[in-house]
């Protein structure tokens, strides 16, 4: 990691790794509420989401790179969230389903939700909607590979190196 | 065929034979019947003998919901009472049975000042959960409860959330432009009424 | 070491009456098997459980406080994301009871399409549990198979109001004009699709089979059996006093149906059968969840085949209000009974609202049932309670 850090990395080298983090993200299950049964259903037989990659579902974060915070998360659940956010190794990615994940949703005025998953952990992607359709969610995640495709490892990884998340 | 049967008089008829076979049974007064819900009210240190003779001599033994209710003429989220209202904590615990479909949703009022309940565990375990929930809520103190602690909220949370003087502080920032919505959405309303 | 010397060692043990303490055991609240955000707190000695606690609120929000500001046709939108599988049934209750406040006599049309789409409901609850039930068991085909037959449904139901799973189809006096109509649109097809009976008809054929080969893959498995068959066995005194309803009762031999005694939608006119086993246990509870998507899609081919013409809404005004009263409302939701306390003080919206879940006291019950069990069966009885944490923590 120093290497890359300090003399950066060829095209061709850099293109390679990018595509095989893009095409083999592994989904980490964490489905809080309404948007957990599109992502379901997204995963299911009509909208078929593994023939982007997406498999397998495993269901401890030390082994996943792609996070779908798909749900509202409550001011209880907020710290449960930053632990499993913490717990999965570099590089990881989250997406933000549904409105209520992106903003607090239809319950903005609520005393126990948390306006937002983004004030807890950052995110790359929003996909907007309540629930949104499992289209919409495959397009936020083709969103992401494209982000991915783009992403230069020197610069990511000398910023976590200055600023620990 | 009437499109709200509870509404006939057969069905009236037998609603009001209950609730009177009810009040005698109870001992509770006054017992209103409308809309479909008979309601009975028994002064609060009857509450679980009322309860108990609802499951042993009237025969329901399913345990719905317990709550209650606010009564207070100044409030913080929502619109007051239309009249003045006696400041109070309504207590609501509905029971049925499993067999005709027929409930009755007992009533007591505690004062705000002295918010304690004599607890329904011992006639109906699911009460339970139910009065921790109102516990919470409310700040009503039910006495004789096995375990009652929190059963929603974070450990730190103050307040009573469902009590009338609790306010939503995301409202206080920023009302909701709400009210705008309230005219006629363009196309789906009845273009007659 | 070799066989002999561990028997050996192992009688020294035993005779040293070794102390095992009791360790906790934290599940969830993030844990694949446990449907959402619960968390259970066990006291486990060995592989057996001694007591089990469950932690909730992790999905509390605010349901209660929050409907004392909004108006009833904004409760309604956001009603349908209590019991999050079956979004409809959710708003039946609720919208039946606005409407026996104002004493307003709803269309028959509007009653059929709301026990229409109410029943489609159920299946597609259903499904999901079918779905995932043996997952969480260990077979992981009946969830495609579950999930296909659930796209169909939810086909329908677009086609019929524009969503997937939660419609906020419901206006008080009856129902919305179908999908994409404005009131320009001519009335005669301001109402269900073209399309939509043959479609459900075809759709319920299906729904129909799949059932058969569910109860082809796994209702005859054995390991299924070993791990249902006498696990989690509920009387019905339990399930009376803390407030069980729904398949779960059913299950347990007590034939009591909502949709039988509570006049909220038209069921007296169709025929069908209150489903029930004997046994208590999770197999009970299993089967009866695939016998009642049957009742329902049968329910559904009748009620297309008799449903009235009429109009789709009573006259209301515009902003309504609804008068001061009082009245508890309740309905047989896939998940059991659901109820709401409507206290209204004569507003646009309700001065309290008491929304009574059925999961709430469904597994209210579930710490005096997993005492004694070992660690694999906590899974097998939650999973055949088929709640969902909208509903529990509201």
């Amino acid at each position: 990691m120093g290497v890359i850090e300090r003399f950066g990395m060829p095209k061709p080298v850099s293109w390679l790794l990018n595509w095989g983090r893009r095409y083999s993200l592994w989904l980490y299950q964490f489905g809080l509420a309404c948007c957990a049964i599109e992502l379901m259903a997204a995963a299911g037989p009509r909208f078929d989401m593994m023939r982007f990659g997406i498999i397998p579902l495993p269901a401890s974060p030390r082994q996943a790179d792609l996070m779908i915070v798909a749900g509202t998360v409550t001011d209880k659940m907020a710290p449960a969230v930053r632990r499993l956010y913490e717990q999965m190794p570099d590089p990881k990615y989250v997406i933000s389903m549904g409105s209520c994940a992106n903003c607090g949703g239809p319950y903005w005025d609520s005393y126990s939700v948390t306006k937002g998953v983004d004030q807890i952990i950052p995110v790359d992607v929003y996909v907007p909607g309540c629930p949104p359709r499992p289209e919409a969610l495959m397009e936020g995640i083709v969103l992401l590979q494209k982000k991915i495709q783009n992403e230069n490892l020197q610069e990511k990884w000398k910023e976590r190196a200055e600023q620990p998340v | 065929m009437p499109s709200n049967p509870s509404d006939t008089a057969d069905l009236q008829g037998t609603l009001f034979a209950y609730a009177e076979h009810v009040a005698d049974v109870l001992d509770a007064e006054p017992v209103v019947v409308r809309h479909g819900t008979i309601k009975a009210h028994v002064p609060r240190d009857s509450w679980i003998d009322a309860l108990t003779k609802a499951r042993d001599d009237l025969g329901l033994i399913f345990f719905s919901w317990l709550s209650a209710i606010d009564w207070s003429n100044k409030v913080e989220v929502g619109d007051p009472p239309t009249e003045e209202v006696d400041e109070r904590f309504e207590i609501l615990c509905t029971v049925g049975d499993l067999s005709e479909g027929k409930r009755i949703t007992l009533s007591t009022e505690v004062s705000k000042d002295e918010p304690t309940m004599p607890s329904a565990t011992g006639v109906y375990r699911g009460a339970n959960w139910h009065e921790r929930e109102t516990f919470e809520m409310f700040g009503i103190d039910f006495v004789g409860h096995p375990d009652l602690k929190k059963l929603y909220l974070v450990d730190g949370f103050e307040g009573n959330p469902l009590r009338k003087s609790f306010p939503l502080l995301s409202r206080e920032v920023k009302p909701w432009p709400g009210t705008v919505d309230v005219e006629a959405m363009p196309s789906t309303e009845n273009p007659e009424a | 070491m070799d066989h002999e010397a561990m028997m050996a060692l192992s009688e020294v043990a035993v005779s040293l009456e070794l102390e095992t303490p009791e360790m906790t055991l934290n599940i969830g609240p993030q844990h694949p098997s446990t449907h959402g955000v619960l968390r259970l707190v066990a006291q486990v000695d060995g592989e057996r459980v001694r007591d089990i606690k469950p932690v909730i609120g992790y999905m509390h929000r605010g349901y209660e406080k929050i409907s004392e500001v909004r108006t009833y046709p904004q409760i309604t939108a956001l009603i349908n994301r209590l019991d999050w599988v079956a979004g409809y049934a959710n708003e039946i209750p609720f919208i039946v009871g606005a409407e026996r406040l104002m004493e307003l006599e709803v269309p028959d049309r509007a009653q059929y399409i709301r026990l229409i789409l109410a029943e489609m409901a159920r299946i597609a609850s259903h499904l999901v549990f079918c779905g995932s039930y043996p997952l969480e068991l260990g077979a992981g085909t009946p969830l495609f198979f579950a999930l296909r037959e659930r796209e169909r449904v939810l086909d329908l139901m677009e086609s019929v109001t524009g969503g997937r799973f939660h419609l906020n189809f419901n206006r008080l006096g009856g129902v919305k004009p179908a999908a994409g109509a404005g009131s320009n649109t001519r009335k005669d097809i301001q109402d269900l699709p073209k399309g939509f009976y043959e479609g459900s008809r075809e759709a319920m054929g299906r729904v129909l089979a799949v059932c058969d080969e569910l109860d082809q893959l796994i209702s005859g498995n054995e390991i299924l059996f070993a791990r249902t068959k006498g696990v989690g066995v509920m009387t019905p005194e339990q399930a009376a006093a803390y407030g069980v309803s729904g398949p779960n009762l059913r299950g347990s031999g007590v034939a009591f149906d909502l949709r039988k005694v509570e006049h909220y939608l038209p069921y007296d006119k169709l025929d069908f059968n209150v489903v029930t086993r004997q046994a208590g246990d999770c197999f009970a509870r299993y089967e009866v969840r695939v016998d009642e998507i049957r009742e329902s899609a049968k329910m559904v081919v009748q009620a297309i085949d008799s449903i009235p013409s009429g109009p789709l809404q009573a006259k209301v005004p515009k902003i309504i209000k609804v008068p001061k009263g009082e009245t508890y409302m309740r309905a047989e939701n896939p998940k059991g009974e659901m109820g709401y306390y409507i206290v209204s003080e004569g507003g646009t919206g309700p001065y309290r609202l008491k929304i009574r879940t059925a999961s709430f006291s469904n597994i209210s019950v579930l710490s005096e049932l997993m005492e004694g069990v070992l660690i694999p069966d906590i899974v097998a009885i939650m999973g055949s309670f088929d709640f969902v944490l909208g509903e529990v923590d509201r």
